[in-house]
């Protein structure tokens, strides 16, 4: 059983915290949907779970598969079984998707993959993609279309067939079909494989696809609340507010704004009370 | 190919000519175009080497030296460009010894067209000097160094292009670009415009950093060690050299060579 499990997780950026006491456990074969407003730590999460450097962890634990993932490079994490989908992807120039990835998936296995047998998966999985046909020769990412770099993170991740997949907003900057083609490669692969899923995702079409068992609201560097499915529908249908007020949380975003808001009611109040009185 | 092992005039052939320069003594070459062709010049060992060559009037060379000597190489090379002929030179050092190397280009007279390039693995000591120099109106000159500076190497280029007073209409450029991966290294680029015409064209552009940590993350985020993200960025960015060779063979089994000895000098 590989299991991710997360406790009293805060992470700073910046020496701004961002995370403040994150619990998590995601079992083998679950699927997790991440939820909250933006600037509230989902992306933090998963970037401090894959171990971008720029993001510190100060206090807590990761640990996965029984191993503690904090003591890990980034690279031993990949080949542990993690893989995220970033939201952002970088452009590689210079270094071809076929060099990198043949790269990436030999460092997970006893002998190198041939090169008919790269060739043979690599064509799948453009097609499964619908990628166009050069992909593979073309440098990773380089001027690619925000869709293209999406479809290749999956294109990646098909190929190194993680154990847990983290999708960060991989949905976002894809039309409807891209969506779908994205969609039931994620299903299709998990079938294949059985991997966990932690998906952050404000669409509820995408979510419908991926279909997470769990759904947890992150609001200002915590899980607040966790639930089924229907948490997620009903965040979809009636927005975050209704969690505010049960929880009596304030999102970061709007912490932060409410220092300035008190001058703006203000001259607000000011013209309404103006008008008022002239009436 | 052949092995020169003694200093030697050579008329070059048309099409493909590769030579091997493998000696302990001091070596002085004198090369000769008079028809196109392409040359390939693997260094194995040369202590001391002086090559001259002349681009006659009206013809295309390219001329790639590759350096796989272990050893210190010193090189002394200048270059004539006659009448309208067209040059590229061409460095691949990958080596595991330094390099101090002169190299001059004349653009003697008009028309007369060079385009000088190096791509290096520095992991030792490279010196390089190179000078392009437009001697004559409507000629065109252009350096291009690409260099990944590893932890123990140490680079240090001096590139000057000269349009002396009389050489009108004429083009001098130079690109320079070094790349690191550690901290605490030592890169020197000088780029140099000497310019005594008003009626030229000329540029420099020159950059010095490391890598972007951005994607270091993203290729070790899928399992690649910092040593193999080091290696296939380097190819990526020392390559293009191979592409001056027009014999698809020879290319396609330098390109292998380079690989290994990057992914070799990459691991170190």
């Amino acid at each position: 059983m590989k299991t991710l499990e997360i406790r009293n997780l805060h992470v700073k950026v910046e020496d701004k915290e961002i995370l403040k006491g994150v619990d998590l456990t995601v079992r083998e074969n679950e699927i997790h949907a991440l939820m909250g407003p933006n600037g509230n730590g989902k992306s933090t999460l998963l970037a401090a779970i894959m171990g971008n450097p720029k993001y510190e962890v100060t206090e807590g634990e990761i640990i996965y598969d029984g191993k503690d993932l904090l003591a890990m490079p980034v690279n031993e994490r990949s080949i542990a079984g993690l893989f995220l989908a970033m939201q952002y992807p970088q452009e590689i120039p210079g270094v071809t998707n076929s060099d990198f990835l043949r790269a990436a998936m030999n460092v997970r296995r006893e002998s190198p993959v041939s090169l008919f047998a790269f060739i043979k998966a690599m064509e799948k999985t453009i097609n499964d993609l619908q990628m166009k046909e050069d992909l593979a020769h073309r440098f990773l990412n380089e001027g690619f279309s925000g869709g293209e770099k999406k479809r290749n993170e999956i294109v990646q991740m098909e190929l190194l067939r993680p154990s847990l997949a983290m999708l960060d907003e991989i949905d976002s900057g894809l039309d409807v079909d891209a969506i779908k083609i994205v969609g039931d490669a994620i299903t299709k692969l998990r079938e294949e494989t059985g991997m966990s899923i932690i998906v952050v995702s404000h669409y509820e079409r995408f979510l419908e696809m991926i279909r997470p068992q769990f759904t947890h609201v992150l609001v200002d560097g915590r899980i607040i609340c966790s639930g089924g499915p229907e948490m997620a529908q009903r965040i979809d249908s009636e927005g975050y507010d209704w969690i505010y007020k049960e929880y009596n949380v304030v999102p970061a975003a709007e912490a932060e704004e409410t220092g300035k808001r008190p001058a703006s009611i203000g001259v607000c109040a000011v013209r309404e009370s103006v008008k008022g009185a002239a009436e | 190919m052949e092995t020169i092992r003694a200093s030697q005039e050579i008329l070059l052939q048309e099409g493909y000519n590769a030579f091997e320069i493998d000696t302990a003594e001091a070596l002085e070459l004198k090369l000769t175009v008079s028809r196109p062709c392409d040359v390939f010049v693997r260094i194995r060992k040369a202590p001391k080497l002086r090559v001259e060559t002349t681009v006659r009037e009206g013809v295309r060379a390219a001329i790639l030296f590759y350096n796989s000597s272990d050893e210190t190489v010193r090189s002394e090379e200048s270059f004539t460009v006659f009448k309208d002929a067209d040059l590229t030179v061409a460095y691949g050092e990958c080596s595991h010894g330094d390099v101090y190397r002169n190299s001059r280009v004349d653009l003697r007279e008009s028309g007369a067209k060079a385009l000088l390039s190096s791509a290096s693995l520095v992991n030792e000591r490279k010196e390089y000097n190179i000078e392009v120099a437009n001697l004559a109106p409507h000629t065109f000159g252009e350096i291009r160094n690409y260099a990944v500076v590893l932890s123990s190497g140490r680079l240090m280029i001096d590139a000057i292009g000269r349009i002396v007073k009389g050489a009108y209409r004429s083009e001098s450029h130079q690109t320079s670009r070094a790349l690191s991966f550690a901290d605490g290294q030592r890169s020197e680029i000088l780029p140099e415009l000497l310019i005594d015409e008003n009626d030229v064209q000329a540029s420099h552009a020159m950059s010095i950093g490391r890598v972007d940590e951005d994607q270091l993350y993203y290729m070790m985020s899928r399992g690649l060690s910092i040593e193999q993200c080091t290696s296939l960025i380097s190819t990526g960015y020392l390559m293009p050299i191979t592409e001056i060779l027009s014999n698809e063979e020879l290319r396609s089994s330098l390109a292998e060579e380079m690989e290994r000895k990057i992914s070799e000098l990459c691991s170190m």
